[in-house]
């Protein structure tokens, strides 16, 4: 009984992994689509909205069964634990990408402002970030995410730089607010993307060690 | 462990001719609070339970070393009481084996054998002991019937009620379930919980969930050796030991 929970363990992992890639392909593709300014590769990202949702419910529903049929306990239980927040921060990952191209349908039609100032760069950091964080969930280790705090403060930073650099340009000409205002919402959303990855950093840490962390 | 001990182990080994089942064992049963002893067939958790009330003295061959504290004092000093011991340390077993006598006798048996001969006295003690054991409200009506006519899961509560009854500090349970449904076993589980405010209950069982609900702490044996001995909620959440670990993640056992 013990080997087949232990095989279902590894595809839920497995399934779950194909679902964090899912989000962070979303993200990644609706950030390059804002910098190509491609509405075309941005409707590609909204049209797989349903299919990470329904990936959620079923992944979900797979981890209840196995807690509800084999009682885990220890690692098996900090892995279905860990697996679930790997869920809910994929999900929300992958859904900040399909408000990017939304946002990327709305604002294609006139040039960058200063070349979307930091945000190709700060979308390079976050999307390392959930690279990692999903090889350390994947690999169970710690290493590539002992780092996270500080590579988060460097995104907190970028955020706030966007932000005034923002605020500069809406003031030098009102016709830049809408560009700009939207640009200071995607450096958001990615910073909260960010926090998903140090989120499932956390979990990863807590399914490997047993002890609870927080990045802040 | 920071809560008082009532019963510690020092470096206790146990024979059974040749053949070692207990090795080095250490650890301290804190008072009030359930212990449960874990691990695969075979890997002495009943020696050991068998070992606080000195039950393996009964077998012919056994030989023990080190030293079992209860209260402070070593049960196996000389001139220690066996009956007192054991009066003290009250044993539960894994297949309810009431007296073939009434309800009533079962549990007024011990009290008499310690001399209470006072018939308001043991009617008390009866009452006391059937509440205690949730069992009061099923029997009330029928002391004087043969408990043999008890389900499986009311005579283990009668068992427990029997133990109850002599007023021990420890109650050992060795696998007080495993021969009881469900619903007879929730009733266990919930009487185990309620016992811990006046009694210290060590607990036997192969259920790694049962140990998990039931007790406070936990100690996982193998091979004669107690592996790794904490508070249960860490044993099931990030156990220390990589045995302890397989274990109850059912890798082996």
């Amino acid at each position: 009984m013990a080997e087949k929970f232990h095989s279902e363990l590894k595809n839920l992992k497995t399934e779950t992994l194909e679902m964090a890639h899912l989000g962070r392909f979303m993200l990644r593709t609706a950030v390059d689509a804002l910098i190509r300014q491609d509405p075309n590769l941005a409707e590609t990202v909204i049209a797989r909205k349903e299919e990470i949702r329904q990936m959620e419910i079923q992944l979900e529903e797979h981890c209840y069964q196995l807690i509800a049929l084999n009682q885990p306990m220890a690692k098996d239980m900090r892995v279905i634990a860990c697996t679930l927040k790997v869920i809910t921060a994929s999900l929300r990952i992958g859904r900040y990408g399909k408000v990017i191209a939304n946002i990327v349908k709305k604002i294609s039609d006139l040039p960058h402002i200063a070349n979307l100032m930091s945000i190709p760069h700060m979308a390079d950091l976050v999307i390392e970030m959930i690279d990692d964080s999903i090889k350390a969930y994947e690999n169970d280790t710690i290493e590539m995410i002992s780092d996270f705090s500080t590579r988060d403060d460097t995104i907190d930073s970028l955020r706030q730089s966007i932000f005034r650099e923002g605020i500069t340009y809406m003031m030098e000409d009102p016709r830049n607010i809408t560009r700009c205002t939207n640009y200071i919402l995607v450096a958001r959303y990615l910073e909260r993307c960010a926090d998903h990855a140090c989120k499932i950093a956390e979990n990863v840490q807590y399914m490997h060690t047993g002890e609870r962390i927080e990045i802040h | 462990m920071s809560e008082s001990a009532i019963i510690t182990t020092n470096n206790v080994n146990l024979w059974y001719s040749d053949k070692q089942a207990l090795e080095s064992v250490s650890m301290t049963i804190p008072k009030n609070k359930v212990t449960a002893l874990i691990g695969p067939s075979g890997c002495g958790k009943s020696t050991l339970l068998r070992c606080f009330n000195r039950l393996n003295d009964l077998i012919d061959c056994v030989k023990i070393s080190g030293e079992i504290l209860l209260d402070n004092e070593n049960i196996h000093a000389t001139g220690t009481d066996v009956v007192m011991l054991r009066k003290k340390v009250g044993m539960v077993f894994q297949k309810p084996n009431p007296f073939p006598k009434s309800i009533y006798e079962n549990v007024a048996y011990g009290p008499r054998v310690h001399g209470v001969k006072d018939k308001t006295e043991l009617d008390k003690i009866v009452e006391q002991s059937l509440h205690h054991a949730a069992l009061w409200d099923e029997v009330r009506d029928r002391l004087h019937d043969s408990a043999l006519g008890l389900s499986g899961g009311q005579q283990q509560r009668l068992c427990i009620a029997r133990t109850l009854a002599v007023e021990p500090e420890v109650i050992l349970m060795d696998e007080p379930c495993s021969a009881l449904d469900p619903i007879a076993t929730a009733k266990i589980e919930n009487l185990i919980n309620l016992l811990k405010q006046d009694y210290t209950v060590i607990i036997v069982t192969h259920n790694m969930q049962q140990a998990a609900r039931v007790s406070d702490y936990t100690g996982f044996m193998y091979l004669g050796k107690l592996i790794e001995c904490g508070k249960t909620v860490e044993i099931f959440e990030h156990p220390k030991e990589e045995l302890t670990e397989n274990y109850i993640t059912g890798r082996f056992g």
